[in-house]
C-alpha cells in the first residue's frame, strides 16, 4: 500500500519563534520526496511533525491512502539525523531492530520477527556478525547502519530520512541509495530532509522550507 | 550463626530479603540505564514526608510513603514532560518540598517516631502482615515490569527509535517513575530512607560493569541484589551490626569487585 500525507495549513513555534507558518502541501505517495531548505528553515521541524514527535499549534498532517481515503498514522521507518541510541546502550543491532519490529508485552521475540531483523540488517550492509556485536563495540558509521536497518524494517509504508547524507558515511550512502531505489519500485514512499535533493539520487518532488513553503517542484 | 534460622522472625527477614532483592534488582536495571539515580534518591527521600505526615493523622505508613513517593514521581514527571525543568532539577525541588513537609509534621507529632529505623529500616522487625504487603506489592511491580519489559528497554536506549515503533514514551517514563515509587515503598521497611536510593542503583551497576547486553545485565542485577541483601543480612546477624547497612556494604563491595572484573576482562 502507498501512503500520501497531507501537510494541513501546520505551524509550529518554539518559545514564541515560528519555525514554520502555515505549511500546507502534500508529499505524493510512492515517490521520492525531498523537503529542503537552509539551516533553521523549518524541514526537520515538518519531519518531526510528520512523525509524531511534534504537535503543531495550528494545522495537522493527515496520512491518505492511494484513493485519497484517511488512514490513521502508519508506522514510519525513520532514519534519524542524529542518533538517540546510546553506545553504552546493552544491546546488538538484533536486539533494537527486533525490539522496534515488535515492541510489546513480554522478554523475547519471536522467530518470524528475528528473521526480518536479520534480513533488515543484512540489506542496510551489517553481516551477522557485526548484527550480534554490542552497539557499543561498533563504529559510528556501523551504528548508523543498525538504525538504517531499523527503519527499514518490517517494510514500513512510509520511510523518513532526515539528512542522511551527513548520517551515513559513502558506503552507507550508496546502500541507502539502492535500497530507497528498490523501496520506491515497491510502492512505498519516502521521504528526505536534506541540503542536496540529489542525494538520493534524484527526487520526484521537492519542497523548499524557508519559515513556510517558498518553492515546490516536481517532476 | 546457622541456628538463626530456626527463628520465625530470622526466616521471615530472609523472605522479606528475597523479595526486595528481586524487586530492586529487577528495576535497578532500568535506574542503572534510564541514570536514574538521583530520581530513585530524590523519590526514597520524598517518602519520607509522607510517612511522617501519616504519622500525625494516624494513618498506616506505608500509605503515607507510597502517596508522597507517587506524588514526587508524578509531578517529577509532569514537569519534565511539559519541558518546563529538567528530571533532576524536579526530582530536587519536589523531594526538598516532601521532606520540610515531614519536618514540620514530625514537628507538631507528641509522641516519638522511630527516625533511626525510617532511615536506616530494620528487616529482623519484619512482622507477618509487612510480609503480606511486600509480597503484594512486589508482585505488582514484577508484573507490570514484565508486561511492559520490551517497550521500556527499547523507550530507554533509543527514545526517537522507541517513538517511530509507536511505543508512547512519555508513558514508559511516567511507568518506570511509578515503579520507582512503589520500589521505594516495598524496599522502605528493609533498609530505610537513606539506603533505599543504593539498593536501587548497586545491584544495576554491579551488572553493567560485567555485562554487555541486556539478559546478562539485568540477570545479574537481580542476582547481585540477592547476594547484596541476603549476604548482607547473614553478615549483619553475625556480626551483630545493623542490617541495612551491611546490605550497603555488601553491595559496595561486590561493585568495586565488578568494576575490577570488568576492567580486567577487558584488557585480557
Amino acid at each position: 500500500m502507498s501512503v500520501a500525507v497531507r501537510f494541513e495549513d501546520v505551524t509550529v513555534s518554539f518559545s514564541g519563534r515560528t519555525a514554520v507558518s502555515s505549511a500546507s502541501f502534500t508529499i505524493p505517495a510512492g515517490k521520492r520526496t525531498a523537503l529542503v531548505g537552509p539551516n533553521g528553515g523549518g524541514k526537520t521541524t515538518l519531519a518531526r511533525v510528520l512523525l509524531g514527535l511534534l504537535t503543531p499549534e495550528v494545522g495537522r498532517v493527515a496520512f491518505l491512502d492511494e484513493s485519497g481515503r484517511e488512514l490513521p498514522r502508519p508506522r514510519i521507518g525513520y532514519l534519524p539525523q542524529r542518533s538517540t541510541l546510546s553506545p553504552q546502550a546493552p544491546v546488538t543491532g538484533l536486539d533494537l531492530v527486533g525490539l522496534a519490529l515488535s515492541p510489546g508485552p513480554g522478554f523475547g521475540m519471536s522467530r518470524a520477527v528475528e528473521a526480518e531483523a536479520r534480513r533488515a540488517l543484512a540489506r542496510a550492509g551489517l553481516d551477522e556478525e557485526l548484527a550480534t556485536r554490542p552497539v557499543g563495540r561498533l563504529s559510528g558509521g556501523q551504528r548508523q547502519r543498525v538504525l538504517l536497518g531499523r527503519a527499514i524494517a518490517g517494510t514500513p509504508a512510509l520511510l523518513l530520512l532526515d539528512e542522511p547524507d551527513t548520517a551515513l558515511d559513502a558506503e552507507g550512502m550508496k546502500t541507502l541509495r539502492r535500497i530507497a531505489a528498490e523501496e520506491v519500485a515497491a510502492g512505498r514512499t519516502i521521504v528526505y530532509v536534506t541540503h542536496d535533493s540529489d542525494a538520493m539520487g534524484g527526487a520526484d518532488a521537492v519542497f523548499r522550507i524557508d519559515g513556510r513553503v517558498v518553492e515546490e517542484f516536481h517532476a | 550463626m546457622i541456628e538463626f534460622l530456626a527463628f520465625p522472625f530470622f526466616q521471615r527477614a530472609l523472605a522479606a530479603g528475597f523479595i526486595v532483592a528481586v524487586v530492586c534488582g529487577a528495576l535497578s536495571f532500568f535506574v542503572v540505564l534510564r541514570r536514574l539515580a538521583f530520581v530513585g534518591s530524590g523519590v526514597s527521600h520524598g517518602a519520607f514526608g509522607g510517612v511522617a505526615l501519616a504519622a500525625l493523622v494516624g494513618a498506616p505508613p506505608g500509605l503515607g510513603a507510597l502517596v508522597a513517593a507517587l506524588a514526587v514521581a508524578l509531578a517529577t514527571a509532569k514537569a519534565s514532560d511539559d519541558g518546563e525543568l529538567t528530571e533532576d532539577t524536579a526530582v530536587g525541588v519536589f523531594t526538598v518540598a516532601a521532606m520540610a513537609i515531614g519536618v514540620v509534621a514530625i514537628s507538631f507529632l507528641e509522641t516519638n517516631v522511630d527516625l533511626f529505623g525510617l532511615m536506616f529500616g530494620n528487616i529482623l522487625t519484619v512482622d507477618p502482615k509487612d510480609l503480606l504487603a511486600l509480597g503484594a506489592a512486589s508482585l505488582l511491580v514484577l508484573t507490570l515490569l514484565a508486561l511492559y519489559f520490551r517497550p521500556l528497554l527499547l523507550a530507554s536506549v533509543d527514545e526517537d527509535g522507541a517513538f517511530a515503533a509507536g511505543v508512547n514514551v512519555a508513558r514508559m517514563r511516567l511507568l518506570v517513575l511509578v515503579l520507582l515509587a512503589l520500589t521505594v515503598v516495598v524496599a522502605l521497611k528493609v533498609v530505610g530512607i537513606l539506603l533505599v536510593s543504593a539498593l536501587l542503583v548497586l545491584p544495576g551497576a554491579v551488572a553493567r560493569s560485567l555485562a554487555s547486553r541486556w539478559p546478562g545485565f539485568l540477570l545479574g542485577s537481580i542476582g547481585a541484589s540477592l547476594v547484596m541483601v541476603l549476604g548482607g543480612l547473614f553478615i549483619s546477624v553475625a556480626l551483630d551490626i545493623p542490617s541495612g547497612a551491611a546490605i550497603i556494604l555488601t553491595g559496595t563491595l561486590l561493585f568495586l569487585g565488578g568494576v575490577a572484573a570488568g576492567r580486567l576482562r577487558r584488557r585480557t
